[in-house]
């Protein structure tokens, strides 16, 4: 059965040179494509395709979470790159496209995507926080509000709040008091530090 | 093990058996063991206790799917009141006390610099949970007990009441959510200290408490709220 590709992104050069560039590889027998992140879920339940490229801007939480299970099926999930992301969306995609990739490594990534074996399905959730999210921990514990810690760590106060939601689901601990019992255990911060 | 609706010709013994949370509510009806085979109508006329009050407190507590719909005209506030205060005086009096020691006795056998913060955190958190019941106890009970003797009375309240059921119901906050995390740090986080035995005695503890504030706080919201919602209704408050 031929394989299928479905290509997520925003700007339309980029979008429809991914796909004149595929297209010549005689690799799929099916390119979709999205040019919005309104519609991934649905398309990916009624097209099911093998790989997935997207553009990590266009990722939000909950849909990070779902392609996080996703990509343990079947589908192998592609971003395709031309700014700078954090080092941990990348752990969300099995390969990278970079803007200046040629014509050659382009095809060599698909090809190692399509003959990829697929990992077994982990149920084991990632708890160990990121270096951000610890920093971020640290500058809550010791009572500075979102909008301290994100003058801090030149971060937007949006950023600030994704990162609190990220710890609190990671380590299932709600409450700031909890989180510094957990940021003392762990040694983030000390209790001088308070 | 399928839910079982109780009823009045059940013995105690039985029910105990089945779920040993009724230990504490048979407690917060002052009804004390070493009652041989007594059914629960015969300790209810005994002590003089509503029957039809008594089953339905005690099935929402044990069956989070029981839903008192038809028994909800019929409650009478001052007893529902009455058994929700006592339960509040058992949390300050009885677990509270209890899971405080607890945890001196852990900290003091886990050398451990968090175990001081865990105490503050609780400490921090017991302050929480006797301004929620003192709230209730001073404010929201209050008013529905006077409510109620104005209905009793076949009287009305004379002038505008600054309150009602739903300022309660919009600041019914969850108490039991620190619990959740003081669980999971000592279940998931804490590193090992010779404290194998102290810290299964207090998780149990935790997981108790935790269950009997998630039961407590279900009576509030399925049963008390919508009862005096039912009051507030019939004396036009509303």
């Amino acid at each position: 059965m031929g394989k299928t590709i479905l290509i997520v992104e925003q700007s339309e050069l980029v979008r429809k040179g991914l796909i004149k560039v595929i297209g010549s590889f005689n690799l799929f027998a099916g390119i979709h494509e999205l040019a919005c992140n309104a519609n991934i879920e649905s398309s990916v339940i009624r097209l099911e395709p093998d790989i997935l490229v997207i553009n990590p801007m266009l990722l939000e939480p909950g849909l990070t979470e779902w392609l996080r299970d996703k990509r343990n099926g079947r589908m192998k999930i592609a971003a395709i790159v031309y700014t700078l992301f954090d080092d941990e969306l990348y752990s969300l995609f099995d390969e990278v496209i970079q803007i200046g990739d040629t014509r050659l490594k382009i095809n060599n990534k698909l090809k190692y995507l399509i003959n990829k074996q697929v990992e077994p399905k982990k149920h084991v959730p990632d708890e160990t926080l990121s270096k951000r999210e610890k920093d971020v921990l640290k500058l809550l514990a010791k009572g500075l509000s979102n909008k301290e810690i994100s003058e801090q760590l030149f971060i937007s106060p949006h950023t600030v709040i994704t990162h609190r939601k990220n710890i609190t689901r990671k380590l299932n601990i709600k409450s700031v008091a909890g989180l510094i019992v957990y940021a003392i255990i762990n040694e983030i911060i000390s209790v001088e530090d308070m | 093990m399928a839910e079982l609706i109780i009823n009045g010709q059940m013995r105690l013994s039985q029910i105990i058996d089945r779920d040993k949370r009724a230990l504490v509510l048979f407690a917060r009806f002052g009804i004390d063991l070493g009652i041989g085979d007594k059914t629960v109508a015969g300790i209810c006329r005994q002590k003089g206790i509503d029957l039809q009050f008594f089953l339905l407190m005690v099935n929402t507590f044990l069956n989070p799917d029981y839903f008192p719909d038809k028994q909800l005209k019929s409650v009478d506030t001052d007893m529902l009141i009455g058994y929700l205060v006592e339960s509040h005086n058992y949390y300050l009096e009885e677990r509270i006390p209890y899971l405080q020691l607890l945890i001196a006795k852990f900290k003091k056998n886990v050398d451990h610099p968090a175990t001081a913060q865990l105490e503050k955190f609780f400490d921090q958190y017991i302050v929480e949970v006797k301004d929620h019941l003192a709230y209730e106890d001073e404010t929201a009970f209050p008013y529905i007990a006077m409510i109620s003797a104005y209905k009793k009375r076949a009287d009305m309240p004379a002038g505008q009441i600054d309150y009602s059921v739903g300022v309660f119901e919009e600041r019914h906050d969850n108490i039991q959510e620190k619990l959740s995390d003081l669980k999971n740090l000592l279940v998931k986080y804490f590193p090992p200290a010779n404290d194998r035995y102290i810290r299964i005695r207090l998780l149990n503890e935790l997981i108790d408490f935790e269950d009997d504030l998630i039961n407590h706080a279900r009576i509030e919201d399925k049963v008390l709220i919508p009862v005096v919602k039912q009051l507030e209704e019939q004396l036009k408050l509303i």
